[in-house]
């Protein structure tokens, strides 16, 4: 499902190069919840970014859905985030200016589904995280766990491979993160998508299949079960 | 059952948001256009101006036609006067003339019911009404047969201050210089031409034949000439002024081509001070636009960074802004040229002209200033999307 071979990230700081990806090789197989956990500055963010397309490897390369990544091109990384993969952060990131099934629909505007359909696919998204009666309300009226599951029915919609998710109960008390996790797990099984999960979160983590960490941009341990 | 991947977003979706964005926006955006309204008012009421003044213009030439060239004589050393016989072989002698009437005017006080007035004397041949396209609103006009007779036709006006019923004074007499001349017609009003050959309310019509009575003398000192619809004015021109010309006389003539061209010359100078207005304040106006899309982006930098991590190409987000900066412009164009339509009725009303909308002229305001718009609006654009969505999503 998702292969990282050699890969190497260096951030320039004024203060000189830092390294932050050490020659990190990884394989996540489809299905199922994947942890990534590590202190803060072991890399990664870095390494979720780098999975999501969002940032690109001093060299390496990642192979998702059997495709090489191609980080040259801006917009086919753009269209393959759109084609392969959901995004879930710790902030939500919801448009306030849209309602709930509106920011759920987003990811289908820039794939070229008419208006008509994106409706009902957002409303059946919505009534799947069982938000189907906050349809029409904005992200302020919203609490955080509902925010945080309009923002996974947004990040499913699309019918994506492999779901990232940075943080996501960060901003969550620990019923609400609770809610989510339980969530995540049945969605993972209803849309056979793949979940990697960053996060700080020991319950969280322990609750996913497997767990890989990380510490100084090397993985140290990855264990599997629960 | 995978989507066939199909990727890009209609223009009529990126259009709408870029609706509801600006909507969302407000009398923010609202104040920054203020540039790109004043810019476009200043266009379009100039425009709009000069197409009323057109109007205007051609309607001065609507009774008499453009084709009229009047030719006076003014003294040199001694009462100024054309030969008659001259006149009546103008349309032989010089080829495109096509009529050319003698007459002779003069400011001659009237009396009447014991008041006074100051009319404008008209000495001219019958046909001349007729030439003149006037017309009577009581009465008749002059005749072949009046020839030497002390009779006359009154303007409106005149006519007015000399009775407090106009039409009074048919059959009565007035006294100019001495002489009783009967009134046996009142003229409808009539506006002046622009070729202006008498101010027709103020005037008194008599015959041209025994006109000494009351002007300096017999000889018409004015001729007016129409000429063929395709002839060449200027040669026709030079052609009268020789020919006419004598010891007695300086020969002047008025055409409605070089009054025209007068005209035009001061519409344009009128236009080119609303054209520099509008260009400077279209101008300022872009930078307005830029300024509001660039704050607009600062804002929006976590929606940019999210909309690129769900599959937004750099070059979907620079469009989203681009469209919303030609919006932001086009709708200031709209409402400019709402307001330059006002201007242009302002100013319309104040030459108590008739208004009227050049409307074919209007999609220029919403246009140009999108033109505008576009232009101004892609740096921040382009700025949009380069920005990096990592960086962005953690914006606050």
């Amino acid at each position: 499902m998702l292969k990282l071979a050699g890969i190497e990230k260096a951030y320039k700081t004024p203060g000189g190069t830092v390294p932050v990806l050490h020659g990190l090789s990884l394989e996540i197989e489809a299905g199922g919840l994947c942890a990534i956990v590590g202190p803060s500055g072991s890399g990664k963010s870095t390494l979720l970014n780098i999975i999501g397309l969002l940032d690109r490897p001093d060299s390496g390369q990642v192979f998702l859905d059997g495709e090489t990544a191609d980080f040259a091109n801006a917009a086919e990384a753009a269209r393959l985030r759109n084609r392969l993969i959901g995004f879930v952060f710790q902030s939500f990131q919801l448009l306030p200016r849209l309602t709930a099934w509106e920011n759920v629909a987003l990811p289908l505007l820039y794939r070229n589904v008419p208006r008509a359909e994106r409706r009902p696919r957002a409303l059946a998204m919505l009534e799947r995280v069982g938000l189907a009666d906050r349809a029409e309300h904005r992200p302020n009226q919203l609490s955080g766990g509902q925010s945080q599951r309009v923002a996974l029915a947004r990040a499913l919609v699309s019918d994506p491979r492999l779901l990232l998710a940075d943080e996501p109960t960060g901003n969550l008390d620990s019923v609400t993160a609770g809610e989510v996790l339980t969530l995540l797990r049945s969605l993972s099984q209803d849309f056979g998508v793949t979940i990697v999960i960053v996060t700080h979160d020991r319950d969280l983590a322990t609750a996913c299949g497997r767990r890989i960490e990380i510490r100084d941009g090397r993985i140290i341990a990855d264990t599997r079960g629960h | 059952m995978p989507r066939p991947p199909a990727y890009g977003v209609p223009f009529g979706e990126i259009v709408r948001e870029a609706f509801a964005n600006l909507r969302s926006r407000g009398q923010r955006s609202g104040l920054a256009l203020l540039g790109i309204v004043i810019g476009t008012a200043a266009i379009i009421a100039m425009l709009n101006i000069g197409h009323v003044a057109q109007l205007e213009t051609m309607k001065q030439f609507e009774r008499l036609g453009v084709d009229i060239i009047q030719v006076l004589g003014s003294p040199n050393g001694a009462p100024p006067g054309f030969e008659p016989a001259l006149i009546d072989n103008l349309p032989r002698t010089i080829p495109g003339i096509v009529e050319a009437t003698p007459y002779s005017t003069e400011q001659v006080t009237a009396r009447a019911n014991g008041k006074e007035a100051s009319v404008f004397v008209m000495a001219a041949p019958a046909v001349m009404t007729a030439r003149l396209a006037l017309a009577p609103q009581s009465g008749r006009l002059l005749t072949d047969i009046d020839d030497c007779a002390q009779v006359g036709v009154i303007g409106a006006k005149a006519g007015a201050e000399l009775s407090p019923r106009v039409d009074d004074l048919l059959g009565r007499q007035i006294a100019l210089s001495g002489y009783l001349f009967t009134v046996v017609g009142v003229l409808r009003p009539t506006p002046n031409d622009a070729v202006s050959v008498a101010r027709y309310d103020d005037a008194f019509l008599i015959p041209l034949a025994c006109a000494r009575r009351v002007l300096p003398s017999n000889l018409p000192t004015a001729v007016l000439v129409r000429t063929a619809a395709d002839a060449d004015i200027d040669a026709i021109d030079s052609e009268l002024q020789r020919t006419l010309a004598n010891k007695t006389t300086l020969v002047q003539t008025t055409n409605a081509k070089s009054i025209i061209t007068t005209m035009n010359r001061q519409k344009g100078l009128l236009a080119a001070v609303l054209a520099a207005i509008g260009g400077i304040s279209l101008l300022v106006g872009g930078i307005g636009v830029m300024n509001v899309m660039l704050m607009n982006i600062m804002e929006r930098r976590r929606e940019i960074g999210l909309r690129a991590a769900i599959g937004a190409t750099p070059r979907d987000i620079q469009t989203m802004f681009l469209v919303e900066a030609a919006m932001l412009a086009a709708a200031g164009g709209i409402a400019g040229a709402i307001l330059g339509l006002l201007i242009s009725a302002l100013v319309v009303k104040l030459f108590h002209w008739d208004f009227a909308v050049a409307y074919h002229l209007m999609p220029i305001g919403p246009l140009g200033s999108g033109v505008i718009g576009v232009l101004f609006g892609l740096y921040p654009a382009v700025s949009a999307s380069r920005i990096d969505p990592i960086e962005a999503l953690r914006a606050e």
